[in-house]
C-alpha cells in the first residue's frame, strides 16, 4: 500500500495525467494525513491560495552546488503546481542568526527559515508548531535519530522539521599514515595522540581548529569532553557539573596533545581554514564534512586519491559526536504558514527529500533512518562512514535538554575557549573553573 | 544635556566665530523682534528634513533600544522589566570586562597609530612635488573597498597556512618560523589594529594634508629665521595650527572605531578566547548568537556613556586648547 | 655641488622612500587581490613554505573567476544596486546637512546647541542597538526588501557627519558675502541658495564623498533589510554567495572586492582634489 502510493506520488509530477492520480490518492487510506499537495488534493481541501501569495524561504548557502540546483529546480515545481510564487534567499551562514532574530522582532521576513543546530529553541517563541508535518515525515520515513529531534522538538512540540545533519569525519592521508607506519585509524583518543606525535615529527600534524567559528571548533570539543566522561549540565539542565568528571581529564589530554601532535596555529582557524591546508597538504589529518573531499575530487586528484574518512575516537566513556542540524522553521509571524507547511512537506516528502539527498553525496545526513540504507552511502566506500557518526551523536549541552541555555554556552563558545584558555598557558583547573563559572551563570539565570 | 557639550563642539570646526546660541534662552522668545522670530522660523524650517529623518530612524529605535535594556526580553518574546539587573549581570561579567579593556587598547592603539602616520605621509606629500594627484587616489583606495571584503582580504593574507605576510617576512629574513597571526591573544589584537590602521591612515593621511596646505609657508620662513629646526618647527608651528583639523579627524575615528564590528566580525569573531571582542562584537554576540535582546541591548549602551565621555573630553580639551588663544 | 648631493640623498632618505614604503603597503593588499582574481585554484592552496610558492604572479592566469562573478552571481545587479543606494542616501543626507549646518551655522535661534549636539549625538547610537528596533520601522513603513529601506536608513548616520562638516565649512565663509546680497535686495533664503551654497561647494562634495563611502561599505543594514538576491548590494551580495559553509571562494571573492572598490577609486580621483580643498575649506576656521 505504501509503496503503491508512494509510486503514484512519483509520477504524479511527471507523467501521470491528474485525474489518474486523484483516483490513487483517494484510494490510499490516509493519505491527507501523509501528505503533501496530493494529501490536501485527495482530502478534497483544495489549496485555496490567492494569487500572488509568495512563499519566502531563507536558507544558508550550503556546501554542494548540485544539491542546491537540485532544490532549486523543485521550489520552481512546487511553485507551479500550487500556482503561487516562492522566494529563496540564501545568505551566508553567520548571518542566518542575524536575520532570524530581526525577522522574529519586527514580525515580518520569511516564511521559512532553514535554522542551524539547536537555535530552534532560541527562537522557539517566534517559530509555529509543525508538530503535523514532522511528525508525519517522522511516520513516513522510519522515525526520528534522537540529535535531530532534541534539536527540533521541544517536548512533545515540534518547532521545525530537520531537514538534515551534516555529517562529520576524521579525514586522513592514507600515505602519510602508512609512511608514519599506521595502517588503522586509531579507535581511541590515546591512539590517537600517538598517532598525532608520529605525525608531527614528520611535519605533517593533524589540524584542528578552535576559533570563534561555528561548526569545526564545536565538532571537535563537545565530543572530547563527552569522551572523557564530562559534560556540562545534568539531566535537569540546571546542576552545572563540568567541574566534577572527565573535562579536566580531556583539558589535560587535548593540551599535551597540541603540543605534541596538532598543528599550533589552529586557534585562529575558521571553519574554512583546515579545508584549505589541508588540500595543500600540510596536515595529515583533521576533523571535517566530506567537503574537503569533494573539492579534493574536483580540482586536487592526488589528494583525492589519499584521502580517507575515519570515525571519531573513542574515550572513557565511549564515542560521541556533535553534528550541526539544519531544520525548516516555519515563522509564528507568517501569513502563509499554511502553504509554508506543504512546501516542507513537499521538498521533504520520501520522493524528493531522495533526488535531493543523492546529490548531496553523505554531506547531509537526513534525519529520518529510512535512509540507512540507501546506495548514496555506499556508492564510495570513503564515504560510508560519514553514514554511521549521526548514531552517537549528542545535542548540544548534552546531558541537559537541548535549549536556550546551552545554546548560549555554544554561542559564547564557553568549552572550545575552556580548551583555548589551557593551551595559551592556564592551568587545566583554571581554565576549567573559568568555563564552570561562566555556564553556571548561564545555567543558573 | 551638560553645559559644555552644547557650546563646544560649535568650536571644533571654528574658532572665531563666538558661540551666541548657548546664551540663548527661550526667555527671549517673547523679547524677540520680528527680525529674530523670522529667523527662528527659517532656522526651523531648514532643520526640519534633518530632524525628521533622525527622529524616524534613530530616536525611536534608540528610545526603544534603552527600554529593551531595561527589559529581559529574549528574542520572539516581550521581556519583563528589570531595572538595571542586565547592566549589573555585565558588570560581573568576565567576557564583557575583558571587551572593554580590549575596546580601549584596540581604540588607543589604532587611533595612535593612524594619528602619527597619517600624519608624517601627509608631511611628506605636502613636501612631495609631482605625483601628488595620482598618490592621493590611491591611497584612498583602502578606504573604499567594502570593509568586508577587505577585511576577508587580510584574513587570506594572514592565514597561517598560506599567509603571504610570512612569506615575505621570511624572504627578507626577519623570521625563521611562520608567524601565527590571529592565533594569539597579543598577536591578534595586532593584526586586528593592523588591519584597522590600513583602513583608517589614508583618511587621517588627506583631511590632514589638506590642513597642512591651509599654513603659510610664511609662517616657517619667520620660524626658520628665529633658529627653529625641523622637529621644533613641526611641535611649536604645525601641530598647533593643525590642532583643530586634527582634533576633528580624531573625534570621528574615536568613534568608529570604537564602535567597530564589520572588521573583528569577520577577521576573528572576537576569538581566541575573547581577546579580540569590542563592544560591538560582544553585544551582537549576546543579543543576535545568544537571542537575549535585552542583556545585548544593555551592552551595546554600555558603550554609549564611555563613548560620551571620551567625546565630551576630548570636546572639552579641545575647547581649552583655543580657549588658551582667546578664542571662544 | 656636495650640498645638492646631500639634499637629495636627505630627500631619498626622508621622503622618496618612507612614502615609497608607505604606499607599497597600502596598495599591497590590492596587488593582492587581483593576483588571487586571476589564479587557478590549484595554485591557490600552496602552503607559504614550499618552494613552489609564488604569491606575486600565476604562470596560469585565469578569468574563471571573473566570469563565475558575472554568470553565476548577480555582480552587476549588485554593483548597480550599490550605487544608486549609496547615491540616494547620499543626496538626502546632503541636503539634510546642508540645510542643517546652514541654520546652525548661521542663524540665531534658542536651543541651537543643543539641537547640534543632538545631531552629533546621533552618530555616536551603535548600529549593533539599533538594527533590531529599526527593523519594525521598516515593516510599519512597509519598506522591507525595498532599496528604500537603506536609502532612509543610512542618512542617520550620514547626516551627522554632513551636518557637522558643513557647519564648520559655512563658518569660514565672510558674513559680508550674504549681507551684501541682501543689501542688493536678495532675501536671505535666495542669499543662502545662490551665494553660499555655491561657495560651499568644495564642502558640500567632501561631505558627500565621506557620506558615499559611508553607505557603500554598510553591511548590517542591508544584510538585515534586504532580502532578495536582486535587491542586495554588494558587500552582502558577495559575501551571501560566496562563502559556501566552510569552502571560501577566495578568486571571485576578491575579484568582486577589486571590482567593488576600484572603479569608485576612480571617479574619486577626480574628486579628490576638490575634497582636499574642501577639507581646507572646513578646518580653517
Amino acid at each position: 500500500m505504501d509503496e503503491r502510493r508512494r509510486g503514484n506520488c512519483g509520477r504524479r509530477w511527471t507523467s501521470v495525467p491528474r485525474r489518474t492520480f486523484l483516483k490513487a490518492a483517494a484510494a490510499s487510506a490516509g493519505a491527507a494525513a501523509l501528505g503533501g499537495i496530493p494529501g490536501i488534493l485527495a482530502a478534497g481541501q483544495a489549496p485555496a491560495y490567492s494569487k500572488g501569495t509568495k512563499l519566502h524561504l531563507l536558507q544558508w548557502l550550503n556546501f554542494v552546488p548540485a544539491g542546491d540546483k537540485v532544490f532549486l529546480a523543485q521550489v520552481e515545481e512546487f511553485a507551479r503546481q500550487m500556482a503561487v510564487a516562492v522566494q529563496v534567499e540564501r545568505i551566508g551562514m553567520n548571518d542566518v542568526r542575524t536575520r532570524t532574530t530581526a525577522a522574529i522582532e519586527a514580525k515580518s521576513g520569511p516564511d521559512i527559515i532553514l535554522i542551524p543546530n539547536n537555535l530552534p529553541h532560541l527562537f522557539g517563541d517566534g517559530l509555529a508548531d509543525v508538530s503535523d508535518v514532522a511528525e508525519a515525515i517522522g511516520k513516513d520515513q522510519g522515525g526520528y535519530y534522537d540529535l535531530p529531534r532534541a534539536n527540533a522538538s521541544s517536548g512533545r512540540r515540534w518547532i521545525a522539521v530537520p531537514q538534515f545533519v551534516y555529517s562529520w569525519a576524521w579525514n586522513y592521508r592514507e600515505d602519510w599514515l602508512k609512511e608514519a607506519g599506521i595502517t588503522k585509524f586509531p579507535e581511541t583518543w590515546e591512539e590517537f595522540r600517538e598517532m598525532g606525535k608520529k605525525l608531527k615529527a614528520m611535519g605533517r600534524p593533524i589540524g584542528q581548529g578552535f576559533g570563534h567559528s561555528e561548526n569545526d571548533p564545536n565538532n571537535y570539543v563537545y565530543p572530547l569532553v563527552w569522551g572523557f566522561g564530562g559534560y556540562e549540565v545534568e539531566k535537569d539542565g540546571k546542576a552545572v557539573v563540568l567541574d566534577k568528571k572527565g573535562a579536566l581529564e580531556a583539558i589535560k589530554y587535548n593540551t599535551a596533545l597540541w603540543k605534541e601532535a596538532l598543528d599550533e596555529t589552529g586557534l585562529s582557524w575558521d571553519d574554512a581554514s583546515n579545508n584549505r591546508a589541508f588540500l595543500a597538504g600540510s596536515m595529515s589529518v583533521t576533523g571535517n564534512s566530506p567537503s574537503i573531499y569533494f573539492v579534493a575530487r574536483e580540482k586536487f586528484p592526488e589528494v583525492f586519491k589519499v584521502i580517507n574518512h575515519a570515525p571519531m575516537p573513542k574515550g572513557p566513556a565511549g564515542r560521541f559526536y556533535q553534528l550541526p542540524t539544519l531544520s525548516s522553521a516555519v515563522m509564528k509571524y507568517s501569513k502563509n504558514q499554511k502553504l509554508a507547511k506543504e512546501f516542507i512537506r513537499w521538498y521533504m516528502s520520501k520522493e524528493q527529500y531522495g533526488k535531493w539527498f543523492e546529490v548531496m553525496e553523505t554531506f547531509a545526513i537526513p534525519p529520518t533512518k529510512m535512509w540507512y540504507d540507501h546506495p548514496v552511502w555506499t556508492k564510495d566506500p570513503k564515504l560510508t562512514v560519514f553514514r554511521d557518526v549521526i548514531k552517537d551523536a549528542r545535542q548540544i549541552g548534552y546531558a541537559g535538554p537541548p535549549g536556550r541555555k546551552a545554546s548560549e554556552a555554544l554561542a559564547k563558545y564557553i568549552i572550545v575557549d575552556m580548551f583555548v584558555k589551557a593551551i595559551q598557558g592556564d592551568k587545566p583547573e583554571v581554565a576549567l573553573r573559568w568555563a564552570t563559572e561562566e555556564l553556571r551563570k548561564i545555567y543558573g539565570a | 544635556m551638560p553645559q559644555p557639550a552644547e557650546s563646544a563642539p560649535a568650536t571644533v570646526l571654528s574658532k572665531p566665530t563666538p558661540i551666541r546660541t548657548a546664551a540663548f534662552g527661550l526667555g527671549r522668545l517673547r523679547r524677540a523682534s520680528r527680525t529674530e522670530r523670522r529667523e527662528w522660523l527659517l532656522a526651523l524650517i531648514l532643520l526640519t528634513p534633518a530632524l525628521v529623518m533622525l527622529g524616524l530612524f534613530v530616536a525611536y529605535p534608540f528610545v526603544r533600544g534603552i527600554w529593551l535594556g531595561l527589559l529581559d526580553s529574549v528574542v520572539g518574546r516581550e521581556g519583563q522589566f528589570v531595572g538595571l539587573q542586565n547592566y549589573a549581570k555585565l558588570w560581573n561579567d568576565s567576557i564583557f570586562r575583558r571587551t572593554a579593556q580590549n575596546t580601549f587598547i584596540y581604540t588607543g592603539c589604532a587611533t595612535f597609530l593612524k594619528l602619527t602616520l597619517g600624519m608624517l605621509v601627509a608631511l611628506m606629500l605636502n613636501n612631495l612635488v609631482g605625483f601628488k594627484r595620482i598618490l592621493r587616489a590611491s591611497m584612498l583606495l583602502p578606504w573604499i573597498v567594502p570593509t568586508v571584503l577587505s577585511t576577508l582580504a587580510w584574513k587570506w593574507m594572514l592565514d597561517p597556512t598560506f599567509s603571504i605576510v610570512n612569506w615575505i617576512l621570511y624572504q627578507v629574513g626577519f623570521i625563521r618560523l611562520r608567524v601565527d597571526w590571529l592565533g594569539g591573544p597579543v598577536m591578534a589584537m595586532g593584526s586586528v589594529i593592523l588591519v584597522n590602521v590600513w583602513r583608517g591612515t589614508p583618511f587621517f593621511a588627506i583631511t590632514l594634508l589638506a590642513g597642512l596646505q591651509t599654513i603659510s609657508p610664511d609662517v616657517y620662513e619667520a620660524a626658520s629665521i628665529d633658529g627653529a629646526n625641523a622637529w621644533q618647527r613641526f611641535w611649536k608651528v604645525t601641530w598647533p595650527l593643525l590642532m583643530p583639523v586634527t582634533m576633528v579627524v580624531v573625534l570621528f575615528s574615536v568613534i568608529q572605531t570604537f564602535a567597530d564590528f564589520q572588521l573583528v566580525y569577520i577577521l576573528t569573531g572576537g576569538g581566541p578566547a575573547n581577546s579580540t571582542h569590542l563592544f560591538a562584537t560582544y553585544a551582537y554576540q549576546i543579543g543576535v548568537a545568544t537571542g537575549k535582546l535585552g542583556e545585548g541591548a544593555a551592552a551595546s549602551l554600555a558603550m554609549f556613556p564611555v563613548l560620551f565621555m571620551v567625546v565630551l573630553f576630548q570636546l572639552w580639551y579641545i575647547r581649552r586648547g583655543e580657549g588658551g588663544k582667546g578664542g571662544a | 655641488m656636495a650640498a645638492v648631493a646631500g639634499a637629495r640623498w636627505k630627500r631619498w632618505v626622508f621622503l622618496y622612500l618612507p612614502l615609497g614604503a608607505f604606499v607599497v603597503v597600502t596598495l599591497f593588499p590590492f596587488y593582492y587581490m587581483a593576483v588571487t582574481s586571476i589564479r587557478p585554484d590549484q595554485e591557490m592552496y600552496i602552503p607559504w613554505n614550499r618552494p613552489n610558492f609564488a604569491p606575486f604572479w600565476t604562470l596560469r592566469p585565469t578569468l574563471e573567476h571573473f566570469a563565475l562573478l558575472f554568470r553565476e552571481t548577480l555582480f552587476v545587479r549588485w554593483l548597480l544596486n550599490t550605487l544608486m543606494i549609496s547615491t540616494l542616501s547620499t543626496v538626502i543626507a546632503l541636503f539634510c546637512g546642508l540645510l542643517a549646518a546652514y541654520a546652525l551655522a548661521r542663524l540665531r535661534f534658542p536651543m541651537g546647541g543643543t539641537l547640534g549636539s543632538g545631531i552629533f549625538v546621533t552618530y555616536l547610537v551603535p548600529q549593533t542597538l539599533l538594527f533590531i528596533p529599526l527593523g519594525e520601522v521598516i515593516r510599519n513603513f512597509h519598506l522591507g526588501d525595498t532599496p528604500w529601506a537603506l536609502i532612509l536608513t543610512y542618512p542617520t548616520f550620514l547626516i551627522p557627519f554632513c551636518t557637522w562638516l558643513l557647519m564648520g565649512y559655512f563658518r569660514t565663509i565672510p558674513r559680508e558675502l550674504e549681507e551684501c546680497a541682501q543689501i542688493d535686495g536678495a532675501t536671505r533664503v535666495q542669499a543662502m541658495v545662490r551665494i553660499i551654497f555655491p561657495v560651499a561647494m568644495p564642502g558640500i562634495l567632501s561631505a558627500g564623498i565621506f557620506a558615499f563611502t559611508h553607505a557603500w561599505n554598510e553591511f548590517i543594514y542591508a544584510l538585515v533589510f534586504l532580502s532578495s538576491a536582486q535587491n542586495k548590494t554588494i558587500p552582502v551580495g558577495v559575501v551571501s554567495e560566496l562563502v559556501r559553509g566552510d569552502t571560501f571562494f577566495w578568486g571571485p571573492l576578491m575579484a568582486g572586492a577589486l571590482l567593488g572598490s576600484v572603479p569608485v577609486a576612480f571617479i574619486y580621483s577626480f574628486f579628490v582634489e576638490q575634497y582636499v580643498s574642501a577639507m581646507t575649506g572646513a578646518v580653517k576656521g
